[in-house]
């Protein structure tokens, strides 16, 4: 049976390609794949009534209890025969319900067909997950399938309807069967019925689930969905709304009854709601006009007859409604498709506009006539004997709830027959009034379906003793039976109470159509609210619900965001450390200074940022935002830490000469300060912040109870062959560290170049640039100054109007400074600039190479290579940077990194582990032998990596500010000020 | 093949560092070669993380001591069987990406600067998840953090355009806190107990007074909550996601959040053995669930409303940890991997409907299923996916969190379990309605762009931003599209195929899941115990004992 169910979803995926070849007369070959089913089914008919299920399970997801197993007994095999059978018979009037060239065919094909599958999985499943799996296929198709005519706004507003309500229902459903599956230990209906849970949960657990089935079966209050989803095509609606998917929560709670019938929560549930439905939905199905909506609100009737008598709980009733199932589905489908014919035919289904056609389509009329008999419960109708049996199992029942819902059922079906009447008459007899009219005939093909599903229900009358023996297989699954005698269906069981039930249900019948018009104003006035707009209205309020909350949480304001996050930080941290009342904890040795002279750093950097925090200029809180930066610097070198003191000093320099450049673009002063209150409430925050911080590293350190790991790091030092544990730690320890560190530097550099260059429309340069070779604009008036769009911007030989000079014709301290105006040079400068270079390239070479056994190291060595770099770009100006330098920064980055990562390889291909350390004793003649170490390789890796780094700040926020400013003001705007930060 | 194996473990960091260091060599020369050294390289992390996968599966926990030096001296990095998962996830889905915006970037003829960023960026990012996850040392998984952060400011702020400046800065310095917060943590901890390794750390954090632990803990919780968006610490997300560039955004929706999310799981299984916090935990992932959907509800721009769903399932997540059970556990694992391949594909799919549409507002686009019934299916799948519909492995994800959530059967687990229902319901309402408007109205109701329109992006672009009111989208906004570097991308029906190719690759491995779904299960429940007996973890960095 797994290759039934794959063979349709494959003929689903097929669908829209035979569509596309042979128009609509695909469906006759999509219609096989259900006929094999049926027939399929049929062939294990016998085996299956006789006790012998047919089943297979193959393990899917064992922890999650998920199996594909399928298995069909008696149930599954009556579900079967109707949602394939009819299935087939769909398609084939499909066939002839569309034009070739409907929108859409293709994929409305395929998603019947794939539908057909689902419903077929959903009956033939022994799985609680597996049966949700393919109720949830069914939901999402019946989406597709509803809002098929999607350019109308009905169409897919009643879709969404559908799949949100059904849905709805399904989870609901999903944590019941969870419930359920984790209660019996078992997740197989099979076991799960042979020894059914019990208990408050399972109580729980069932009324979760009967929430998905009645709303999947549109039973009250969620049958809402069902009118509205007759926007689909009429094909769907006869098949979905007849046969298959609203009887998929009919056929749940006919699957469970046996296992739960007996417990309050299942029988009343079901008799009330499906009671309640019936009547209700019958007495507005009386006054529609409609053909299709008088049968929407007929068939959410009938459900509801189908839900109170399957959840009855007893034997009989059992057997009765799945009689009465089997009447439903052959007579409600054929009633849907003649609708569809009459559309189609016509042009209309409004019965006060159709007039005469019993006599110009015979054929309809009298499948139809068929069809509403049986649904009306005449004799010799299938829908006579179920309903003859349903009375007579409620009436045995001898259970009070049982037969004040008894009365129920007969109201509902004297309204059953009343718009059974009103149908006929309304879609066939001839209206005094109404001229008859026009009629297209169907073709023979298009008719045959109903009839041949009218002809059944013919059929089904006589033959259902013979029919009994099949049903009551099911039937006898279910224990309780009220002590009775277990029934049969037969067409006469001789004059008593149920038979006189029908007459009068016939005669009550008889006269609401006598008094429609009474009726049809009587409708109106006691009429329910209409559901879809109580849906809406539902939506609307959880919408706008929703909305305010978003709208309280999702303020879009970062200092809101940052608040929430600090207010979380401090309340959620100080619950613990109150109740645990951590300052009792055993103090740690404070030693509050080391030397007294720390104090001097320490009021520093306490003023500073206090100061900056009231700084309004930028410049100076940038400055003293530095000055706590030496101050901590200044500590690091007091502590005895001149590696930490040398970098942190090293940094802070760079980072205030990188605002310095970066403050040309900004407005000298912070902007205006928020409400007093706000800086209150953020400054109490801060504070506590700040307070929790500190107090916390108290705690921490009173907590301890261990030794750190630092003490091993001497000897790790010395096992390196290093004496600076710092530097040992930089680039061998934790170089892994140093690795990623370095690229975060890179995509710094990345992010630098990012945000000043890429905005420009550029073209690349051609020629590349020469180093020692200086070009200066000839005139900057005219300067369209097209810079290179690399990210590395090299504008050195920008085409015609510049002159080269050679450098070398006209020797210069700084042959850059050419380009500068007079007034912006300083020989000074430029002396010193000139002489100090080489100095400092030396001091970070030196820095670099010593730097594994004394202060220093590659990242040390590289910066100061980069305040060289700066000095030169300070004292000449854009061109003196480019001339610095050959190289462009994106290289040295690059090739930064491919050196430190290449070393790491190199460890796990050369060495025992990735970035493994090696040496090389490099013998030179007349010197000392040079000892290399691949640490001083990967140490070589992020000097390069930190000057390009430098080099790209200069590259962006140095020239590439300079040169945006001496555009704009060529272009005659002041320097233009930009607050980019919020 | 055992002895080989742990040779593996540092290469998902090494090998996309090594490239990108190739690409900024390179610069803008080679345009063929260089993304052809991402493309092997990424590729390369994928086979090397389903060896792994396998490897670990088989063999146990691997563990490399950096350089050789033994832990707790030395880093360690360690691939048991989550990280490996997460790596292999993570590199299927940057490999994705990383192909889509190659066809991105040659289909809008973007010049070559902002590309020779962008590639290289992107694979810092790569390498720095990976390490994040292989990270077998508290600082060294900060680290990671960092790499991916930066890398992550300067792809957000791609092409410098005002509103990706505006948004990014929310982004930036929400994260920057976020670090510091996790750097203070790092300090306090290494404080009071003298180690960052995490496996030392897992016996020593033990040792302390129970309420100092608690603090540790709800810092570090904090910090990885930041980064995972949980409620209320996510406000952020939707802010700052959406105004970046298709490629960009999925994979920060994918990838980064789960980088929190794995952090947390850490936290709460290996660093530390109590059970104390799993009760705030679960409040924390019910609002978060269930705020996080409401905002989707309301949203009408695609980018914004599936920010807002990945808030949301990010409760998933923190349900399956806050129960701290085997099933929950398993569950938020599996939901992990779910829910970073179908965020991704989804926000792919966003950038193909802006590209035919030429918007990303639902009151602009309409009859996309008759336009592009390519990108109806190929949206469809992966959105069902999203609401949890089955047999798909959002619907896994989820039955394995609801079973646990009632097997744990506490008032708070049914009561977390309806939560996680309201929210399936209502990300399928919210799907339904972008479908219903984007997909299936017809197509003259919306407001169509017409096909080669040129979508320029303005300077004063101010819609989307964290400036709108009350953070609501504001009724007929449209924010024009913009490529990778900034530049106007132009209307076609036409998706270039490495775009086209990339999405399809990720549709179909997110359907796989569902097909291997036994396979995928019973790994993550292997997962799942390990990481609560945690001795796997601690043995294979300590094959002696914890020192």
């Amino acid at each position: 049976m797994v290759w039934l169910l794959t063979a349709h979803f494959a003929a689903a995926a097929l669908a829209p390609l035979l569509v596309r070849w042979w128009g609509r007369n695909a469906f006759l070959a999509l219609a096989l794949v259900p006929a094999a089913t049926t027939g399929w089914a049929l062939a294990q008919a016998l085996g299956v009534v006789a006790g012998t299920p047919v089943g297979v399970r193959i393990p899917w997801a064992p922890e999650y209890h998920l199996t594909l197993a399928f298995r069909m007994d008696t149930l599954s095999l009556v579900m079967t025969l109707i949602a394939a059978g009819i299935g087939t018979l769909i398609l084939v009037y499909c066939a002839r319900y569309f034009t070739d060239d409907e929108p859409g065919l293709g994929r409305f094909a395929g998603v019947l067909t794939g539908f057909a599958g689902a419903m077929v999985g959903l009956v033939l499943a022994d799985d609680l997950i597996q049966l949700y799996v393919y109720w949830e296929l069914t939901t999402v198709f019946s989406y597709l399938l509803i809002g098929h005519y999607t350019e109308r706004r009905d169409s897919r507003r009643a879709a969404a309807l559908a799949i949100n309500v059904t849905t709805l229902g399904g989870l609901a459903m999903l944590v019941g069967l969870i419930m359920l599956g984790e209660a019996a230990g078992t997740y197989l209906i099979s076991e799960l019925l042979a020894d059914p849970p019990g208990g408050p949960l399972t109580t729980v657990a069932l009324a979760l689930v009967l929430v998905g089935a009645l709303s999947k079966s549109a039973i009250l209050p969620f049958s809402l969905w069902l009118p509205s989803a007759m926007q689909a095509p009429t094909p769907v609606s006869g098949y979905l709304h007849a046969a298959a998917m609203v009887k998929a929560g009919v056929y749940l709670v006919a699957r469970l009854t046996p296992g739960f019938g007996d417990l309050a929560v299942w029988q009343y549930t079901t008799l009330a709601f499906g009671t309640v439905t019936m009547v209700a939905a019958g007495w507005k199905a009386l006054r529609q006009n409609d053909l299709k909506l008088l049968l929407a609100y007929g068939t959410v009737s009938q459900l509801g007859f189908l839900t109170a008598v399957l959840g009855a709980g007893t034997r009989d009733a059992a057997l009765a409604g799945l009689a009465m199932l089997c009447a439903h589905a052959v007579f409600k489908a054929p009633l849907f498709l003649v609708v569809g014919i009459i559309d189609h035919s016509t042009g209309t289904r409004d019965l006060r506009e159709l007039s005469g056609l019993r006599r110009s389509m015979p054929a309809v009329f009298w499948t139809s006539v068929l069809a509403l008999a049986s649904m009306a419960g005449l004799p010799p109708m299938a829908g006579f004997a179920a309903k003859e049996a349903v009375f007579g199992a409620f009436e045995h029942s001898g259970s009070p709830v049982l037969l004040v819902a008894l009365v129920g059922l007969v109201v509902g079906s004297v309204f059953t027959v009343g718009y059974s009447l009103r149908f006929l008459w309304g879609a066939f007899f001839d209206k005094p009034d109404v001229p008859p009219t026009p009629v297209h005939p169907p073709a023979p093909l298009f008719v045959a379906p109903a009839l041949l599903l009218g002809l059944l229900g013919l059929v089904g009358g006589p033959a259902s003793s013979l029919l009994d023996p099949v049903l009551a297989a099911y039937a006898d699954t279910v224990p309780w039976n009220a002590g009775n005698d277990p029934a049969h269906l037969a067409l006469w069981h001789g004059f008593n109470l149920p038979l006189l039930l029908s007459a009068l249900c016939l005669a009550g019948g008889l006269a609401l159509f006598r008094w429609r018009t009474a009726v049809a104003w009587a409708g109106a006035r006691f009429a329910l609210p209409d559901a879809a707009a109580v849906y809406r209205r539902i939506v609307y309020y959880i919408v706008s619900f929703a909305t305010q909350v978003t709208g309280a949480t999702q303020r879009g304001s970062l200092p809101i965001y940052l608040g929430t996050i600090l207010v979380t930080l401090v309340a959620a941290s100080a619950l613990p450390i109150i109740q645990g009342r951590l300052w009792t904890l055993e103090a740690p040795p404070v030693r509050w200074w080391d030397t007294p002279v720390q104090f001097i750093p320490a009021a520093v950097i306490v003023a500073a940022a206090l100061w900056a925090l009231m700084a309004r200029g930028r410049l100076f809180a940038v400055v003293l935002a530095g000055m706590t930066g030496y101050g901590t610097a200044t500590l690091f070198a007091l502590q005895g830490a001149p590696d930490l003191a040398l970098t942190q000093f090293l940094v802070e320099t760079v980072s205030l000469v990188v605002f310095v450049l970066v403050l040309r673009r900004l407005p000298p002063r912070f902007s205006t300060p928020v409400l007093r209150t706000r800086r209150v409430l953020n400054l109490l925050i801060g504070a506590a912040t700040g307070l929790l911080v500190a107090s916390m590293a108290y705690f921490a350190l009173a907590g301890r109870r261990a030794e750190t790991i630092s003490g091993g790091y001497p000897a790790a030092a010395e096992e390196a062959g290093g004496h600076n544990i710092i530097s040992v730690l930089l680039v061998d320890v934790r170089a892994w560290d140093t690795m990623g560190e370095i690229s975060v530097l890179a995509s710094v550099a990345a992010g630098v170049a990012s945000l000043l260059f890429v905005r420009r429309r550029t073209r690349r340069l051609r020629a590349p640039a020469v180093p020692g070779r200086l070009s200066v604009p000839v005139s900057s008036a005219t300067g369209s100054a097209q810079t290179d769009g690399e990210w590395s911007p090299l504008p050195l030989g920008v085409a015609e109007n510049i002159v080269t000079v050679r450098a070398e014709a006209k020797p210069l301290w700084l042959p850059g400074v050419l380009a500068l105006s007079q007034e912006r040079r300083s020989i000074i400068f430029e002396v010193v600039a000139r002489l100090l270079f080489p100095v400092i390239l030396v001091l970070s070479v030196f820095l670099l190479v010593t730097g594994h056994s004394s202060v220093g190291g590659g990242f040390a060595g590289g910066i100061v290579a980069g305040l060289g770099l700066m000095v030169r770009y300070l004292a000449g100006g854009r061109h003196e940077l480019y001339l610095t330098l050959g190289l462009q920064p994106g290289v040295l980055i690059g090739l930064g990194m491919t050196i430190t990562t290449g070393t790491a390889l190199a460890g796990a291909v050369f060495g025992t582990e990735i970035l493994a350390g090696g040496a090389y004793d490099l013998h030179l003649p007349f010197m000392e032998p040079v000892h290399l170490t691949s640490a001083l390789a990967f140490d070589f890796g992020v000097y390069m990596l930190v000057v390009g780094l430098i080099q790209d700040i200069l590259y962006s926020l140095g020239s590439g500010i300079d040169e945006q400013m001496e555009r704009e003001r060529q272009a005659g705007r002041a320097p233009q000020s930009e607050e980019v930060t919020a | 093949m055992e002895a080989f194996l742990h040779y593996l473990v540092p290469l998902p960091v090494v090998l996309p560092l090594f490239a990108a260091g190739l690409k900024f060599a390179l610069g803008v020369r080679l345009q063929r070669l260089s993304q052809a050294v991402s493309v092997v390289a990424l590729a390369a992390v994928l086979v090397i993380g389903l060896v792994l996968l396998f490897g670990v599966d088989a063999y146990g926990p691997q563990v490399v001591q950096v350089g050789g030096w033994e832990a707790p001296i030395g880093i360690t990095l360690v691939a048991d069987r989550l990280s490996t998962l997460m790596v292999t996830v993570s590199s299927a889905i940057t490999l994705c990406v990383l192909v889509y915006s190659v066809g991105q970037g040659a289909a809008d003829q973007e010049e070559a600067t902002p590309l020779a960023i962008f590639y290289p960026t992107f694979l810092i990012l790569v390498a720095g998840v990976s390490n994040a996850f292989l990270a077998g040392d508290l600082f060294n998984m900060y680290v990671g953090f960092e790499i991916l952060l930066t890398s992550s400011y300067v792809l957000l702020t791609q092409g410098g355009t005002a509103a990706r400046i505006r948004t990014g800065s929310t982004y930036v310095v929400v994260s920057l806190v976020s670090s510091v917060i996790f750097l203070v943590a790092i300090g306090l901890i290494y404080g009071a107990t003298g180690t960052v390794n995490m496996a030392q750390l897992s016996v020593r954090l033990g040792e302390l007074p129970v309420q100092l632990q608690l603090v540790l803990q709800v810092m570090l919780l904090l910090a990885f909550a930041i980064k995972a968006a949980v409620f209320p610490l996510s406000a952020w997300l939707p802010d700052s996601y959406p105004t970046a560039p298709a490629p960009v955004t999925a994979v920060f929706a994918g990838l980064l959040t789960k980088v929190g999310v794995y952090a947390m799981i850490r936290t709460q299984t290996l660093l530390f053995d109590n059970d104390a916090l799993n009760g705030v935990l679960l409040w924390a992932a019910l609002a978060t669930m269930v705020i996080g959907i409401f905002g989707a509800m309301s949203q009408n721009d695609i980018k914004r409303l599936l920010s807002f769903t990945l808030v949301s399932h990010i409760g998933y997540m923190v349900f399956g940890i806050g129960l701290a059970s085997l099933h929950g556990l398993s569950g938020a694992v599996f939901y992990v991997a779910h829910h970073i391949t179908v965020q991704t594909t989804l926000f792919l799919v966003t950038g193909l409907i802006e590209r035919r549409g030429g918007s990303t507002s639902l009151n602009d686009l309409s009859g996309l299923a008759k336009l592009s019934p390519m990108l109806g299916v190929l949206f469809f799948l992966p959105a069902m996916n999203l609401a949890g519909i089955p047999p798909l492995s959002g619907f896994l994800g989820k039955l394995g969190l609801l079973q646990a959530g009632v097997r744990e059967g506490t008032p708070l687990a049914y009561l977390l379990v309806a939560g996680a229902v309201l929210t399936s319901l209502l990300t399928l309402f919210s799907i339904v309605r972008m479908w219903n408007y984007a997909f299936w109205r017809d197509p003259d109701d919306g407001r169509p762009v017409a096909l080669g329109t040129l979508l320029e992006s303005s300077e004063d672009d101010s819609v989307m931003g964290p400036s709108s009111p009350a953070g609501i989208s504001v009724v007929g906004g449209t924010r024009p599209p913009i490529g990778i570097g900034g530049k106007a991308v132009m209307t076609s029906d036409v998706f270039p195929p490495l775009m086209l190719a990339a999405t399809v690759a990720l549709v179909v491995l997110g359907v796989a899941y569902t097909v291997f779904a036994g396979p995928l299960i019973g790994y993550s429940e292997a997962t799942a115990a390990e990481l609560l007996a945690r001795t796997p973890y601690v043995e294979a960095v300590f094959p002696g004992g914890v020192r």
